[in-house]
């Protein structure tokens, strides 16, 4: 489950808008509860897409280690760190790839937001989490505080 | 020595909800392998089913990647403080980009099939192909098979670049040419040959030595660069444009019976320079010309660069990244070793010196010096032409003839009256050449001939030696062209 505020939503969805056609991302901020199996959203944190600098050949680096450390950093003094990332899928369904199963998730504990983009407009934010043998995605409950 | 390790927010709860945690610790791998033993659970998130770190999973030592500094191997001091920090990458199979890929016609999606049946490739793989762009240097022993296996497999756009002409000495192993393109550019022999295997792709031509001028701009318009090339200065060359144009090199060499392969890509992992920083001086490798080369070889270990090409264009892994490969015909044997990253190398290092195209024939010690520096001591080395030789000997002058090649060479073709002394012995048999007679010194092509004469003189030999300008080569061509040339 994920525990994030309409605003914070909203903050996500307009700026898949902006980027759009190009893809957007950024990373969760908060804290991990109930063993791992909820996350408390409390900030995000849009992340430069370094997709166009970086692209050699088609791997591209969505978040850098950089921008992970940092807002790492930034938040460590609140007790709060990276619990997730996000990013949208333009004229997409709200669902991860394949690839994204295989490279963008590193752990079971984080919360992965897909955000669908339609001719600019955001119409669908779905949350998934990494099942624990990593074998794919499943849908989680988003609980919008406000 | 205690070294402090970060847990990001993600892996807490793994490590008993710790933030941090101090272990003792020589090095990077030993303090990551003390986490992983105390917190067992963080193991499986964190190193793969062979013990290797995640891809993912980036470690920092005072906020620097410890792929930087020796890896695992990094030492620690005292206070030190390491960071586990993921990387998220994502793009391949976005649909968004899937979209920007090339369809397959029908035609194509028969052609492929055997491709497209594997998931490893599957329509996305083959579609990748066709939007990959790869720049092959040299259509020679190395670039012929992978030319063709690139053709084959659907590579979309294939640059090739020779400004040699085929010859009949080439065919013995350069299969992209056959013996009715001898004296033909090899890139209108290369082009035919590529465009009969496969007419679904685009082959750019060029007719041009790659020089420091040029590199930049060719290899920026391509994905991948092939290095097939025969010489030290043109490694170098294609090694530091690759660096600069952020390109991945797909690297191979041969000579006699053994063979290179690697992947240089200083963006994941170590360039040429790191595994040479320097060339060999220059004479102290033959070339295959001088030194032979088994006909196969270079087939196998083209074959090698077109499989690791076509991985890198799929994204698989398992490329040949920090690892060279050895292989030896003769024994039929398989090495690999190990390639770090140097973080002092001059090009792809965190403080690079060279930042633009050098001149490479000078930095490789092939250019004539400077008539300024300072003059030689010894004396200029005495030349003859093939036909000032032939002239000399129609009119009866006393000559004598030493050939330096080795045996297997003067079966193939020799001198009338000549003596074989190979470049190994001719110190020990010095006593074997008359000091009182005037002496031309041959070779196949002038290289290792002018290197006995000046063994010769240094070891010193007080006779007079001439060194025959471009070897039994050049009286081949210019004297007598029943001597068959090799």
């Amino acid at each position: 489950m994920i525990k994030i505020a309409a605003s914070l939503v909203e903050r996500i969805e307009r700026q898949a808008e902006a980027e759009y056609p190009r893809e957007c991302c950024g990373l969760l901020i908060g804290s991990i509860e109930t063993d791992g199996r909820a996350r408390v959203v409390v900030e995000i944190r849009a992340v430069a897409n370094a997709w166009e600098e970086s692209a050699t050949m088609h791997r591209r680096m969505l978040i850098t280690p950089q921008d992970y450390m940092r807002a790492e950093r930034e938040f460590s003094r609140q007790g709060q760190g990276v619990v997730g990332n996000y990013h949208s899928h333009p004229d997409h369904p709200a669902v991860p790839s394949q690839f994204d199963l295989e490279h963008l998730a590193p752990w079971p504990t984080m919360s992965y937001i897909v955000v669908s983009v339609h001719e600019g407009r955001a119409t669908a934010l779905r949350s998934w989490e990494l099942a624990a043998d990593r074998s794919r995605f499943v849908e989680e409950e988003i609980s919008k505080g406000s | 020595m205690p070294v402090t390790i970060i847990i990001p927010t993600a892996l807490r709860q793994y490590a008993g909800g710790a933030s941090e945690l101090e272990v003792e610790a020589k090095t990077a791998g030993e303090a990551l392998e003390r986490l992983v033993s105390t917190h067992t659970e963080l193991r499986k998130h964190l190193f793969n089913e062979q013990n290797r770190l995640r891809n993912f999973v980036n470690v920092y030592l005072n906020d620097e990647d410890i792929r930087h500094t020796g890896g695992p191997d990094t030492a620690l001091k005292d206070g030190d403080t390491l960071m586990l920090v993921p990387s998220i990458a994502g793009g391949a199979t976005t649909e968004e980009e899937l979209a920007t890929l090339p369809a397959l016609s029908n035609e194509e999606i028969a052609r492929y099939s055997r491709h497209l049946i594997m998931p490893e490739v599957g329509m996305e793989g083959q579609r990748r192909l066709k939007a990959a762009s790869v720049l092959m240097i040299g259509t020679g022993g190395l670039g012929a098979p992978t030319g063709m296996y690139l053709a084959a497999a659907g590579v979309g756009r294939l640059g090739i670049l020779d400004f040699d002409v085929v010859d009949e000495s080439n065919l013995q192993r350069q299969i992209i040419h056959g013996t009715k393109d001898v004296g033909r550019p090899k890139i209108a022999s290369a082009r035919d040959r590529l465009s009969d295997i496969n007419p679904h792709i685009q082959l750019d031509t060029y007719e041009t030595r790659l020089t420091s001028e040029n590199a930049l701009a060719l290899f920026r318009d391509y994905d991948i660069i092939v290095d097939g090339t025969d010489n030290f200065p043109t490694r170098y060359l294609v090694n530091d444009a690759c660096v600069l144009a952020g390109k991945p090199n797909v690297y191979g060499s041969i000579f006699r019976f053994e063979g290179q392969a690697s992947v240089f890509w200083a963006e994941r992992g170590a360039c040429y320079r790191c595994l040479y920083p320097e060339p060999p001086p220059p004479g102290l490798v033959p070339s295959c010309a001088e030194g032979g080369v088994l006909g196969v070889l270079p087939g196998i270990v083209g074959a090698i660069q077109a499989n690791e090409t076509i991985k890198l264009i799929l994204g698989a892994e398992g490329a040949l990244i920090n690892r060279l490969l050895l292989f030896d015909a003769w024994q039929m044997r398989f090495r690999e070793l190990k390639l770090r990253k140097d973080p002092s190398c001059p090009v792809c290092g965190e403080r690079p010196t060279i930042t633009e195209l050098i001149d490479y024939e000078a930095f490789c010690g092939l250019k004539p010096q400077p008539i300024e520096s300072e003059p030689r001591q010894e004396q200029a080395m005495e030349e003859m032409t093939a036909p000032e030789l032939k002239q000399r000997l129609d009119r009866g002058d006393d000559l004598q003839i030493i050939d330096v090649r080795e045996p297997n060479e003067y079966d193939i073709a020799h001198l009338q009256d000549s003596k074989l002394i190979p470049l190994g012995q001719v110190l020990n048999r010095m006593s074997e050449i008359d000091e009182s007679r005037e002496t031309v010194v041959h070779c196949k092509m002038g290289g290792r001939s002018a290197k006995a004469i000046e063994a010769l003189q240094r070891a010193g030999y007080s006779g007079r030696l001439i060194n025959l300008k471009g070897g039994i080569n050049a009286w081949s061509n210019e004297v007598d062209p029943s001597v068959p040339k090799y």
